[in-house]
């Protein structure tokens, strides 16, 4: 008798599951193909009850912001934000993999959502862990440019480069910008060059660091400097290829310049005259360099890095932004994606919807000092005005300066080549030529 | 600190300079550390060459719009009290289960010999020797696919991993200490093996319990790598809580303050059992 109710339970169990799986797929069917209603997704969010969202927990102010605005903003949806604070997107992205690995399919994950851009996104979408298309169709998508007549809709179709599908919303729209330190700096002394930043620390050896590939602030600077040494002259426009399209030889030539001349520049970093150079591992260790006076200028994301930073004393009183370099400062958006596997799928659909309106996006800019992801122009003037009085703004730069010097980021699958070959060239100090580097690490990618 | 220095002014007497020196020494090694922490925990800039901070906290705090350093510490956005509670309450869950599991095991140890002891010895000392990171990653596959990833057991399982060894080193030498001549005598003078288990044996072992209870809750609230593969971020505790605050290897205010609360259980703890241990289980329970 025991075990035949052991049996029927367990069955009864299996059943539940098995129709639960299909309830689900069949939900997500709806809500890629657009025939799902918003009221629908709101209702079964309720049932659903809370999200798992994952981001990255190291910002105080994004913390607050998180418990103190976001919470209650979905709370008064019905359903209850978990904000999991996490070290490296990365875990995020692992502990997805993971859980697909191990037989943990749709609806059946511990990640609602997660806070990503460029190679963790690129990561996701080639092992087949995105939930699928619903960035632009929730109410809130129309605050974003899904029209790819528009050359400005690029930051949301192509995320690095690789398309994002709309499966995942635009949630921050950052730009890489760089500080100097005034009270150690004169002002004609200021770089908007590469060329300018080498005579500086010819002058001034050790005064500078950017942070280490592969964290992506270091990668990006590796970046700017390859765009500005393209040697055809046309800055970010072959890297926008991907590397099958490119070929390795042909990325190892438009490359060396730039490679060149950042080996060049490692002989005059910090701590270059010791015991070499010294490469911070991410942004908050060259906030300390900065504000200790080791470093003069720091550059990373940051539209209002400065004002954010004076106003919680991790930069310098003397802390101004400026441009660099020219032409090649490098734009691109972040995002939320949801995990094939997410638990509360609906949840994290109203949680987007949330996290793309207006009132979340101009509190966030206020509080964490996180630009808008979604685009002005799509926005009536009165949401614009709410969003520009709740910027912190910039320190010693316009936004007319800003938009004039834009370029675009590097493909995800040349960032892994780039990564690999600065690691090699520059850190382990190999000696063979770049072109035989390049081939070697997009032979090991594949 | 208070009674550390009367200690060392009625010693002063009898102390020669090297030693006096010596004290010094270790006090400075002891405490100097938190000095800096403390300062910093106060400070809003600080930078070099700065001996003390250009601005303290206290001169932003009103003019901040969020809160700045304690005022960020003692708030709930910086999960610090959850962490502590999640901390106490794992790291006695896995004291008491390390006990109810040593015990008997250390019994056996420490009287009867067996086929294959010394192996046996080196095998539950295996844990110790295995890196944590191997050990979490093979275990988090496991416990995803059962689903204990992520849940109050499955951490206080893997902690359990690196705990038991040591206790179990611990209650077997206060074991061997023991004998069973108390026993022996409680039985011959008429007592029941309850009473003996109650009267005799647990008040004399008592001091070494403490002792590896003591540890093993030190151990526990310790634990980071296994503690961060198993809560999946969505459990914190102290050491967790702490690394991603400090692993970009720069500590502002808050990040100070943190770490100043992170040691208080553990300096709660060694206060209250200062006194046993010292006279009981150091003096008696290792002692043979």
């Amino acid at each position: 008798m025991k075990k035949t109710l052991l049996t029927l339970s367990l069955l009864g169990g299996l059943v539940t599951s098995a129709s639960y799986a299909q309830d689900v797929e069949a939900f997500r069917d709806a809500v890629t193909s657009g025939s799902a209603t918003w009221e629908e997704i709101q209702a079964r969010a309720k049932e659903e009850g809370e999200i798992n969202l994952y981001y990255w927990g190291g910002s105080d102010q994004i913390n607050i912001w998180m418990d103190r605005f976001a919470a209650p903003g979905l709370e008064a949806e019905g359903v209850k934000l978990n904000p999991v604070r996490i070290t490296g997107t990365k875990d995020a992205v692992d502990l997805v993999l993971a859980e697909l690995g191990s037989g943990k399919g749709l609806g059946e994950g511990s990640v609602d959502a997660i806070w990503v851009n460029g190679e963790n996104f690129a990561t996701l979408k080639r092992q087949n862990a995105l939930f699928g298309a619903f960035a632009d169709k929730l109410p809130n998508s129309a605050n974003i440019e899904w029209n790819a007549d528009d050359p400005r809709a690029l930051l949301n179709l192509r995320d690095f480069g690789v398309e994002t599908n709309a499966s995942e919303m635009p949630w921050s729209g950052q730009q890489y910008v760089c500080s100097v330190n005034t009270a150690r700096v004169a002002k004609e002394d200021i770089p908007s060059t590469f060329a300018d930043l080498k005579g500086y620390l010819e002058a001034n050896p050790g005064k500078f660091a950017y942070v280490k590939p592969p964290h992506f602030i270091g990668n990006t600077f590796v970046q700017a400097a390859i765009y500005a040494h393209n040697p055809d002259g046309n800055g970010a426009v072959p890297f926008q290829n991907s590397i099958d399209d490119l070929g390795a030889a042909e990325l190892a030539r438009l490359i060396t310049p730039g490679m060149e001349y950042l080996k060049e520049l490692d002989g005059l970093l910090l701590g270059a005259s010791g015991s070499g150079a010294r490469y911070p591992e991410d942004p908050s260790a060259l906030n300390g360099l900065f504000l200790n006076g080791e470093i003069d200028f720091s550059c990373q994301f940051g539209l209002y890095g400065v004002a954010i930073g004076l106003r919680d004393g991790t930069y310098p009183e003397g802390a101004e932004q400026f441009i660099f370099p020219e032409g090649n400062m490098i734009k691109n958006k972040n995002y939320l994606v949801i995990p094939a596997n997410a638990p509360n799928p609906a949840a994290a659909l109203v949680m987007a919807n949330y996290m793309a309106s207006v009132e979340a996006q101009a509190s966030k800019l206020e509080v964490a000092g996180m630009p808008p992801g979604i685009d002005p122009w799509r926005l009536s003037e009165e949401d614009v005005a709410k969003l520009t009085a709740a910027s912190p703004g910039f320190v010693g730069i316009t936004q007319q300066e800003l938009d004039a010097n834009t370029a675009p980021d590097t493909n995800a699958t040349l960032v892994d080549v780039i990564e690999a070959t600065w690691l090699e060239y520059i850190e382990r100090k190999s000696t063979d030529p770049i072109d035989v580097i390049v081939e070697r690490a997009v032979a090991n990618l594949n | 600190m208070a009674r550390r220095n009367a200690n060392a002014t009625a010693l002063s007497e009898r102390l020669s300079p090297f030693q006096k020196v010596y004290l010094w020494l270790v006090a400075g090694f002891i405490l100097g550390p938190f000095i800096p922490l403390i300062i910093q925990s106060f400070a809003f800039r600080w930078a070099w060459p700065d001996l003390l901070p250009s601005t303290w906290w206290l001169e932003q705090r009103e003019k901040s719009v969020l809160p700045l350093s304690w005022d960020y510490v003692i708030s709930p956005y910086s999960q610090v009290w959850e962490a502590t509670l999640n901390t106490v309450f794992i790291g006695c869950a896995v004291t008491v289960i390390c006990l109810i599991i040593c015990l008997p095991a250390a019994r056996v140890l420490a009287r009867e010999s067996f086929r294959g002891k010394p192996a046996f010895e080196f095998f539950l000392s295996m844990p110790l020797i295995v890196p944590e990171a191997a050990i979490g990653i093979a275990l988090l596959m496991i416990f995803i696919q059962i689903g204990l990833a992520g849940t109050y057991t499955g951490i206080i399982i893997v902690h359990l991993i690196p705990t038991i060894p040591y206790m179990i080193r611990m209650l077997t030498a206060v074991y061997q200490g023991l004998g069973r001549d108390f026993e022996e005598q409680a039985m011959i003078l008429g007592a029941s093996r309850w009473q003996i288990l109650r009267m005799v044996t647990l008040p004399m072992l008592l001091p070494g319990v403490v002792a590896g209870a003591l540890f093993t809750f030190l151990v526990s609230t310790n634990i980071f790598l296994l503690t961060f593969f198993m809560g999946q971020g969505k459990i914190i505790t102290l050491p967790t809580l702490l690394f991603s605050k400090i692993a970009g290897g720069t500590l502002d205010a808050s990040a100070a303050g943190i770490t100043l609360v992170v040691t208080v259980p553990g300096i709660i703890l060694l206060v209250v059992t200062e006194r046993f241990i010292k006279e009981e289980a150091f003096g008696k329970g290792f002692g043979n």
